[in-house]
């Protein structure tokens, strides 16, 4: 799953002509951390829900990859 | 009133006295008509110049490109030519507002999603611009969180309701949750109105906020859940949904998702068909506006819940513009601008629901040219359309299935 959502989250920084990162750890922020905005949130969410059939933001906004991994393990 | 802030940016570090407004404004030896910086502090003393000499103004998104700039105004923005000010000194905030209430010639240009291809350019006077805005005892001590763009009409509303009441701005917007979060608090904000996506973005919230009394919001449909978990996080405040547009600005006003017209407003709103109908008279001006007689379709589709007294809700827009975060995004300007790509052929754009924005832009193209990459058509865009507008899920076909009639069919 980690290997997969790497691939996702480097989708959308590269298609943002942003660099992407080399690997992912819990603690790493979304925004601050790997540099998405609002955009590359909306973008990121269609596309985990596309592999994960997961929605993680329907309940509000998360943070951190930790927070994403809770979602899709859950 | 020496040691109160007109402005705080905690992103910039800013933090800007009215006294200091007033000598910066004094100071201003030239002016151009159109303001194009990402500065906030830059566009407000901007628009204070622009009123105090009486000359229009045209507000520019920071992210047009070069390209727009030039399609919406016809110039040159790189070579644009400065124009020498002498402004008589100004005294005080006091002297400040008493001499822009008697501009007469000023026009504030905004530019708004167009329904048929490039933003399109609507103007306001100062009258129609603070039509809704209030001055009075109960506003003086008003704290405004700045959670707009202050390029569009909703941020214009916001401003004029501040300087007119003499409240202090403090900028939210383009600001990460935990600065968002972190202004209010340190500022004591009392008000904020923006979109359901800045609420969405922000919310839930770790601890309770206090010191906002009012919470509104406008621009997209709020729903029920985000509404109610506004009440959860802002508990002191009172959750107002607004109606408003560039043409008219805020029209009118509910505590949840139904609206119901008052007396005063009922001759300037008609329902036809489902669709909201506004009186032209309420209108900035514009060469774009199709009317109808003397009412203006906003396109904006309604459900009537009862006839006497008037009351509805929102259901859907009667057009195909796709509203992202409260940016209306027109899918004509951005076919026109893939197909304006060479090896591009085919292209259409259509929305997605989207937790995050309320929706995405999508697009499904057919490209002669395999070896174009997704990153480089995006940054080819770039130069074309604002970011928003770019599709965020470009998907390769190899034929954009079309009705018998020869139409797209919008998904």
């Amino acid at each position: 799953m980690e290997k997969k959502l790497l691939e996702i989250f480097n989708t959308v920084l590269t298609n943002r002509s942003k660099e992407a990162i080399k690997g992912l750890t819990p603690n790493m922020h979304l925004r601050n951390d790997i540099g998405f905005d609002s955009l590359d949130l909306a973008e990121l969410t269609v596309r985990i829900e596309a592999e994960f059939d997961i929605d993680i933001f329907e309940d509000g906004i998360i943070n951190t990859v930790n927070e994403v991994f809770d979602k899709l393990e859950r | 009133m020496s040691d109160k802030y007109f402005y705080i940016d905690c992103q910039r570090g800013l933090k800007v006295e009215f006294n200091k407004l007033i000598d910066d404004v004094n100071e201003s030896s030239t002016y151009s008509k159109y303001c194009l910086t990402h500065d906030y502090y830059q566009i407000f003393k901007n628009i204070i110049v622009s009123l105090l000499i009486d000359k229009p103004i045209y507000l520019l998104d920071y992210d047009f490109s070069t390209e727009e700039i030039n399609q919406l105004t016809g110039i040159d923005i790189k070579n644009q030519s400065l124009q020498s000010i002498a402004i008589k000194e100004v005294n005080n905030i006091d002297d400040l507002i008493k001499r822009i209430k008697k501009v007469q010639k000023w026009r504030v240009f905004l530019f708004t999603s167009g329904t048929t291809g490039v933003p399109k350019k609507i103007s306001h006077n100062f009258s129609s611009i603070t039509r809704m805005v209030k001055v009075t005892e109960k506003h003086a001590n008003d704290v405004w969180g700045f959670a707009y763009n202050p390029t569009h009409m909703a941020g214009m509303q916001v401003f004029f309701q501040a300087l007119l009441n003499k409240n202090t701005i403090v900028r939210l917007f383009g600001l990460s949750k935990d600065e968002i979060i972190k202004s209010i608090a340190n500022e004591k904000v009392t008000h904020i109105s923006a979109t359901p996506t800045f609420y969405r973005l922000l919310l839930p919230v770790e601890q309770q906020i206090t010191s906002v009394k009012r919470v509104t919001s406008g621009g997209e449909k709020l729903d029920v859940n985000i509404a109610n978990k506004l009440r959860v996080a802002f508990v002191n405040a009172k959750i107002l949904n607004v109606y408003a547009s560039t043409e008219a600005g805020t029209i009118f006003a509910s505590e949840g998702e139904i609206f119901s017209i008052n007396q005063i407003h009922e001759n300037l709103i008609k329902i036809v068909n489902e669709e909201l109908y506004i009186k032209a008279d309420l209108l900035g001006n514009s060469d774009n506006y199709k009317l109808e007689g003397d009412w203006y379709a906003t396109g904006d589709l309604v459900e009537i819940i009862s006839e006497s007294p008037l009351k509805f809700r929102f259901s859907s827009r009667k057009n195909e513009m796709i509203n992202v975060g409260g940016y209306k995004v027109n899918p004509y300007e951005v076919e026109d601008a893939l197909l304006s790509i060479e090896s591009i052929s085919n292209a259409l754009v259509y929305s997605k629901k989207n937790s995050v924005l309320g929706n995405i832009v999508c697009a499904d193209i057919v490209c002669d040219n395999k070896s174009l990459s997704i990153p480089e058509i995006s940054k080819i865009l770039r130069t074309k359309i604002q970011e928003f507008k770019i599709p965020r899920i470009i998907n390769f076909v190899t034929k954009v299935e079309q009705t018998r009639t020869g139409k797209k069919i919008r998904k």
